[in-house]
């Protein structure tokens, strides 16, 4: 070892750290496609923070500035058309990837012991994420950027006693104005992103000490060599690298594809009211959110009463937060798991999707009636969890991967 | 199972969801087809002429700037200061913001002219190219005229010289039967009845019709190219992005597979 780098080392664990987390780092050598979202999530923080940097620099966070400033990096900013879109493409990629990652913890049970905590921190990660686009839609102020805070804002007021002057808090001012962008921007490219960072940072460092899980739903742990090493795992580095590093090249293609031939992909990405720039006297004729909220929204609509839609849009997301103690299941994996886990999670599926539909359409009286049925299923998923994870006969995994 | 129970959940969904939604062009319902080809610099140079000789008096193009239309068109700048800027103080990198004062506006149309930079993107290539054809006669309207797509519009139609006097008539048209098919009686000809709010031009203008909606057709490429110049480069970069990554993708797999023999 050379004598610079010993000298580093001895003050800081490179060795160490590399080996711990990379190198020596146990991962099961059999997963599927669906273990690669996590490594794409972070590729796609990796663009937004750059793409968010260089975006921030022409941006101007002002009421007269803000919608002509984006413009202004579409035209007259070098290549600023690229990292534009790369940012508009990346936020929708972003949620893309992390509901599949989510969608995988639920299919092979990545939130059962141990690993409770890792799912609690990637619940947040996705809470952080969800308020981090709310942010940053507004910044354009298009249309769409004004009348969804509007929305979005005003279920503040919902909220007994004290929900006028929260609403007054969040904007900054009486209705949605300059203070409203400016403090929104402050919060979307200073305080989320930090938080974003170090909540990643957490998530890992619990996963890699509890080790990933696989989609047999197994212990690997159980059948060590004589090092104290898995047998049914491979170094992360270079071997998971390297998988990653296809699915990753995938991605990215899939990414491309979007963003130099569909950037608005057809309104869902960018929506064509926020081709228009904020004007509080015109509300536009239908109020849609950015697909990735859509299921959520829809549920809103669902409930007639304000507040209580508000409840039941929080409860959505909360119950996410207790799946690792809902579910009783002696196996982790679906494909072990009874018919009623199976049934449970298609409908589940089903319902989300179908919510996500609902909620980017007007509504008429047959979707709010498919929008009240969907947000049951979705929420009897979760409260009857408990009792068919327990009640059902499952199958016996496999000793080894 | 699940299958059977995806395939019977979603027959059940389907109708639900996919009902139908309102037109997108108005009272006119589905836009006429438009593809726009921004490699035609002269139908853009065409477009832009239209744009700045009818339009540019009420509508600004405040977002774009006059020197990068030149050099994207192919307009040698002392053509385009000579025939198409009227402001001796312009100068090329200015933004086409318009001549006409907002509050001017107001009083006159009731509200200003938008600006029209972004116009096919908030609506639709395919909107704009049938709005501006489907204007016609209408005594109660301020202007004389009103508009199938934007019912109400309030602007005047200032190319009815060019496209000749529209009006909306009727016209004898099959019946469509409850299963889709065209009635007919017992000598199998199609039963027909006579239905109104059909555009015809009453009085022919200087232009054919053909001619114009290739003049339309030009105005609406110049106005797809405006609401997003870089969209030629964007496109024609893609390709080579889209290139990189799949030789990515396949020398990483290579790759991964050659490193998967260490444990298979």
């Amino acid at each position: 070892m050379n004598t610079v780098f010993k000298w580093f080392n001895d003050r800081l664990p490179i060795v160490n750290t590399f080996e711990r987390h990379l190198s020596k780092h146990p991962v099961p050598k059999k997963v599927n496609f669906w273990y690669l979202f996590g490594a794409l999530a972070s590729v796609v923080l990796i663009i937004q923070i750059i793409s968010g940097i260089w975006l921030m620099m022409p941006y101007q966070n002002t009421e007269e500035g803000a919608f002509s400033s984006i413009e202004f990096i579409m035209r007259d900013v070098d290549y600023g058309w690229v990292i534009r879109y790369m940012h508009t493409t990346g936020a929708s990629m972003f949620f893309a990837v992390v509901y599949l990652h989510m969608f995988r913890g639920l299919l092979y049970g990545s939130y059962k012991k141990p690993r409770e905590l890792v799912w609690i921190f990637g619940m947040t990660i996705y809470l952080v994420m969800m308020a981090e686009g709310f942010l940053g839609y507004v910044l354009p102020y298009g249309q769409m950027s004004y009348w969804g805070a509007q929305v979005i804002i005003s279920l503040f007021g919902a909220i007994p006693y004290i929900g006028e002057s929260l609403e007054v808090w969040v904007r900054g001012d009486y209705y949605i104005s300059g203070s409203t962008v400016s403090r929104f921007f402050a919060l979307h490219v200073v305080a989320l992103p930090l938080m974003l960072i170090a909540l990643v940072f957490m998530h890992l460092v619990a996963l890699h000490e509890v080790g990933a899980g696989n989609p047999e739903g197994i212990d690997i742990e159980e059948h060590l060599d004589e090092d104290g090493v898995p047998l049914d795992s491979v170094p992360f580095f270079p071997y998971k690298v390297l998988n990653a590093l296809v699915g990753i090249g995938v991605f990215m293609t899939v990414f491309s594809i979007i963003m130099f031939f569909f950037p608005e992909a057809g309104g869902y990405f960018i929506e064509k009211a926020n081709f228009e720039e904020a004007n509080p006297l015109s509300t536009p004729e239908h109020i849609a959110p950015v697909w990735y909220y859509s299921p959520y929204y829809a549920m809103l609509r669902a409930v007639p009463d304000k507040l209580g839609g508000l409840i039941v849009m929080a409860g959505a997301i909360a119950i996410l937060f207790v799946v690792p103690w809902l579910d009783r299941s002696k196996v982790n994996s679906i494909r072990y798991k009874g018919i009623f886990s199976k049934i449970a999670i298609s409908l589940f599926a089903i319902s989300f999707l179908t919510l996500g539909y609902l909620g980017t359409v007007p509504v008429t009286e047959l979707r709010t009636l498919m929008s009240v049925i969907c947000t049951a299923i979705y929420f009897l998923f979760f409260f009857l969890m408990p009792i068919y994870t327990s009640l059902e006969s499952t199958k016996q995994p496999p000793e080894r991967l | 199972m699940i299958k059977i129970f995806i395939i019977i959940f979603s027959i059940y969904f389907a109708p639900i969801v996919f009902s139908a939604e309102s037109a997108p062009c108005g009272d006119y319902g589905e836009c006429d087809d438009y593809s726009y080809d921004l490699y035609n610099n002269e139908s853009l140079q065409k477009g832009l002429a239209t744009y700045i000789n009818y339009c540019y008096g009420c509508h600004s193009l405040k977002y774009s700037r006059w020197g990068r239309i030149a050099a994207d068109l192919e307009i040698p700048q002392e053509i385009l200061f000579e025939n198409l800027i009227f402001n001796q103080e312009t100068k090329p990198g200015d933004l086409m913001t318009g001549s006409m004062i907002k509050r001017n506006a107001e009083e006159w149309f009731g509200v200003a002219p938008p600006d029209l930079t972004l116009v096919t993107r908030s609506h639709s290539p395919e909107w704009v190219y049938t709005y501006l054809r489907t204007f016609y006669e209408d005594d109660s309207k301020q202007y004389g005229v009103n508009n199938l797509v934007y019912p109400g519009a309030a602007m005047p139609n200032v190319l009815s010289h060019l496209q000749g006097k529209q009006v909306l008539g009727c016209k004898e048209v099959p019946i469509i039967a409850s299963n889709g098919g065209v009635k007919r009686d017992e000598n199998r000809s199609d039963i027909t009845e006579e239905k109104c709010g059909y555009l015809k031009i009453k009085e022919s203008g200087e232009l054919t019709q053909a001619g114009f909606d290739s003049l339309i057709y030009d105005l609406t490429n110049f106005l797809v190219y405006v609401g997003e110049p870089a969209k030629r480069d964007r496109e024609r970069i893609g390709w080579y992005v889209i290139f990189f990554f799949i030789t990515f993708t396949a020398l990483s797999l290579l790759l991964y597979r050659e490193y998967q023999k260490d444990y298979h």
